[in-house]
């Protein structure tokens, strides 16, 4: 995606530290309970799983469709917002 | 499947296998790396089956369950026609949005799943034949099934991607689905996928038809790309028989399957974005037409096409097989495109008619122009012909009744006849002198060359010249003739030497002329004028937008050179080895650019000068550095002590677990050392310290009561609020802040009865 939103801009411009999962871009407040229910229940344990899946992009897009059922567009948000910061911090 | 017993290592060393480096396979990431494996095998299958297929030269067994399910999908989708076309009212709204969605979708997943189609599709087909006999108990289970996930939003994404799963999964209906989260993730595409058979319209059933008629190697194609639900009719029909909330999923089955029935996976999937739209738009027709009487017509209509199509079709299903597929896609895809034409052909007359508007418009533009001109002309030629013409009508004459009454009627003729010709050569003479015609020296007629034209005239004139002469001075009107003589007014007839007309006629072209020339130079001078005022009121505009921006300029120059001095000064005072001062020079070469310094001169200068008349903070003196005098700035740092601004300044200790209980407990807080109450001086430091809490807790809106304890020795301040919770964020809000160089710490969980006023 060529423009970010106001949410991607404010995750990625910071370490994460405790930030809560609806503060990652394209996690509003249903997908944020969804994630929460599984065990996910800070943006840094996203976080974690994206590195499981060795940051790839889009198997993390999947992976996220299945657990929270969030679509496409709001997982590839979710799955950019990650690779950025993992950019910028990592 | 076996991969559903499938062991983390053996999971990935399989994935290792197919090229892939998989991360490591936890709980989380299992479920997304058997979807990868899956993927990997399909491609694998569908390469095998293609390379098989194309060795057959074309027919496979794929066609012949297509050609089962072309029967069995005829007896079984009546049924379900009725249904079908209620539900399609709520769709309009949702078909714009989904459509451009599912052509994202699309094109995003045109890399990823090449060539998985045709290997689904084989499976379908396979699967196709299975569950035909029962077309009906499956949309009932589909129906049970589709309810129970109504929940999942927007798992259209999902069920696209799941479908492959799903489907051997469908299949075997009998058989338990291997894992559970599987089923429950996947259960919308299966419903999507049972609804298949129940019942779409007729159009679209022919679609589906041709669509598995066309056989070779588009035939796999063509099934995948319906099993996958992109099709016109299985959405339609699913969303029926499960009376889905997802309808936009339907209108973007139907544009994928619009293109899918083009038969041009083979293709790239990127060009097929193109036909995406116009297929969509006879499918949406149909869609959205369906409820009504007339567009059935519409459907009618697509359907003529097909079945013409069917009959080559299952005619050769060997190598002349490709061509009628091939022609039949194209025929569809150019009857949608035909439509395109026609819209635009319709637009089209859009821009001749248009044309037609401005060429209209400038024509009545032009006439209106040439009206005016003509009135303009016509006026003037009105004017220049003032006197009435006529020989007969002489009628009105100035000289009153004595002239009536003393000569009789063919006298009276007579004179005035003179009377009118000598006005006229008169008027014709000074009109040509005006106009600078050179066959007329002077303007006024000398009695004798009057005399000599009368009679030229007429004979009868010669006795009657004196007589109108006479008469011509004894009038009090104005018979546009002018007497002069050598003494004015001329009283008798004998002083007459010159003759002259008061109204000039003048020949029209030289009437027009003058006309023109006066109003042009009229309105040239109105229009000087103007623009002289304008011009004017221009450059006072911008000479006072220039100083503004001047000033602007300098004021920002001279918060500058305060900020650099404040910082130099700071610093200072942290290190003793620099000088508290700085030269001017340095100042300005460390703010200004070298291109820039010229430029800015004139405001540097300005604020130099401002500074040393108005900024009390820094003091300008001469000091030597280094052997050369500098006049340099010295920061002088104010004492804060006397700023009585209540202030936070910042948090002293980060609020976590250690220092600060989980949860507030009572709905009071006290905050000690938020003042020393010795020191305050004033009347309303309270008042301040309240409104700098308030201010902190800004967010918060459950602060009932401050009060601050004046005679408290700690500098406590009591904080009410509405609850416990509100409490507990005016905690976290104000515990260990610094304000007013205090640090304050809070203690919560006393609980008071009465809070002292």
């Amino acid at each position: 995606m060529s423009t970010t939103s106001q949410k991607h801009r404010d995750f990625v411009a910071e370490p994460m530290g405790d930030k809560p999962v609806t503060a990652l871009s394209g996690i509003g407040e249903t997908l944020g309970k969804k994630l929460e229910d599984q065990g996910f229940d800070k943006a840094s344990v996203v976080l974690g799983q994206f590195l499981l899946l060795k940051k790839d992009t889009e198997m993390f897009t999947d992976w996220l469709k299945d657990a929270s059922g969030a679509n496409s567009r709001q997982a590839g948000s979710c799955a950019q917002c990650l690779k950025e910061w993992c950019d910028a911090f990592l | 499947m076996a991969s559903t017993q499938i062991t983390d290592e053996e999971l990935f060393s399989q994935l290792k296998f197919y090229g892939f480096s998989p991360g490591p396979v936890t709980e989380n990431t299992r479920p997304v790396y058997l979807k990868k494996l899956k993927k990997f095998l399909e491609e694998q299958q569908q390469q095998q089956r293609e390379q098989r297929g194309k060795g057959r030269g074309g027919s496979t067994g794929a066609p012949r369950p297509g050609r089962h399910d072309v029967r069995r999908l005829s007896s079984g989708r009546r049924p379900g026609l009725k249904s079908s076309v209620l539900g399609f009212s709520s769709d309009e709204s949702d078909a714009e949005t989904p459509l451009k969605r599912t052509a994202l979708d699309y094109t995003k997943r045109t890399g990823r799943n090449q060539n998985q189609p045709p290997a689904e599709a084989n499976r379908k087909a396979a699967l196709k034949g299975d569950s035909f006999p029962a077309p009906d108990g499956q949309p009932a289970a589909a129906l049970g099934r589709g309810t129970g996930n109504r929940s999942r939003p927007d798992g259209e994404e999902l069920s696209d991607e799941e479908e492959p799963n799903s489907r051997p999964v469908n299949g075997r209906r009998s058989a338990p689905l291997s894992s559970s989260k599987l089923a429950g993730d996947y259960s919308d595409s299966e419903e999507e996928e049972v609804g298949a058979p129940g019942g779409p319209e007729p159009d679209r059933r022919s679609l589906e038809l041709r669509r598995i008629s066309t056989a070779g190697p588009f035939g796999p194609h063509a099934d995948g790309r319906g099993s996958r639900g992109k099709n016109c009719s299985p959405p339609g029909s699913r969303s029926m028989a499960g009376g889905r909330e997802e309808d936009g999923e339907r209108m973007r089955r139907a544009d994928l399957e619009a293109s899918g029935g083009s038969g041009r996976h083979m293709f790239p999937r990127k060009p097929l974005y193109v036909p995406l739209d116009p297929q969509s738009r006879p499918c949406e027709n149909n869609h959205v037409n369906s409820e009504e009487g007339p567009p059935r017509r519409s459907s009618a209509g697509t359907r003529q096409r097909f079945p013409a199509y069917r009959s080559p079709a299952p005619g050769g299903f060997s190598n002349h097989s490709p061509l009628p597929n091939h022609a039949g896609p194209k025929k569809k895809v150019s009857a949608p495109e035909d439509d395109l034409l026609l819209q635009f052909h319709r637009e089209g007359q859009g821009p001749s008619g248009s044309f037609s508007a401005h060429y209209l418009s400038m024509f009545l533009l032009t006439a209106a122009c040439l009206f005016f001109l003509l009135l303009g002309l016509l006026y003037i030629r009105m004017r220049g012909s003032g006197a009435p013409g006529g020989e007969g009508l002489i009628k009105s004459h100035p000289f009153g009744s004595d002239f009536d009454a003393s000569y009789d009627e063919a006298e009276r003729e007579v004179i005035l006849k003179l009377l009118l010709s000598l006005h006229d050569h008169l008027a014709v003479v000074a009109g040509h002198h005006d106009c600078g015609d050179q066959r007329f020296p002077n303007r006024s007629l000398s009695r004798e060359k009057v005399a000599e034209y009368l009679e030229a005239q007429d004979g009868a004139f010669k006795g009657f010249i004196d007589v109108s002469l006479e008469w011509i001075i004894r009038t009090n009107q104005d018979v546009g003739i002018r007497l002069s003589g050598s003494d004015d007014p001329v009283t008798d007839v004998s002083e007459i030497s010159w003759l002259e007309s008061t109204h000039p006629r003048m020949p029209f072209a030289c009437r027009f002329r003058r006309a023109f020339l006066s109003v042009v130079s009229k309105v040239v001078l109105v229009v000087v004028v103007v623009g002289l005022a304008w011009s004017a009121v221009c450059y006072v505009k911008h000479r006072w937008r220039r100083e503004e921006e001047e000033t602007r300029q300098m004021y920002d120059m001279v918060e500058r050179i305060i900020d650099v001095l404040r910082t130099h000064g700071e610093a200072c005072q942290e290190n003793r080895d620099l000088e508290p001062y700085l030269p001017i020079p340095h100042v300005r070469d460390s703010l200004l650019q070298p291109q820039d310094r010229r430029k800015m001169n004139t405001v540097w200068n300005r604020a130099v000068k401002f500074l040393s008349a108005n900024e009390s903070r820094i003091r300008t003196e001469t000091q030597t550095i280094k052997g050369a005098d500098f006049l340099v700035w010295r920061w002088i740092q104010p004492s804060l002590s006397c700023d009585k601004s209540k202030v936070w300044q910042g948090k002293a200790f980060p609020l976590d677990r250690r220092n600060s209980p989980p949860n507030s407990l009572t709905p009071c807080l006290k905050i000690r050392n938020m003042f020393d109450p010795d020191m305050e001086v004033g009347d309303s430091w309270d008042v301040a310290i309240q409104e700098a809490i308030l201010e902190k807790c800004s967010d918060n809106d459950g602060i009932v009561h401050i009060s601050v304890d004046k005679n408290s020795k700690e500098g406590c301040v009591y904080v009410k609020c509405l609850s416990a919770e509100h409490s507990g964020k005016a905690f976290k809000a104000l515990h260990g802040s610094w304000f007013d160089g205090k640090l304050h710490a809070e203690v919560t969980g006393s609980l008071w009865a009465v809070l002292p006023d």
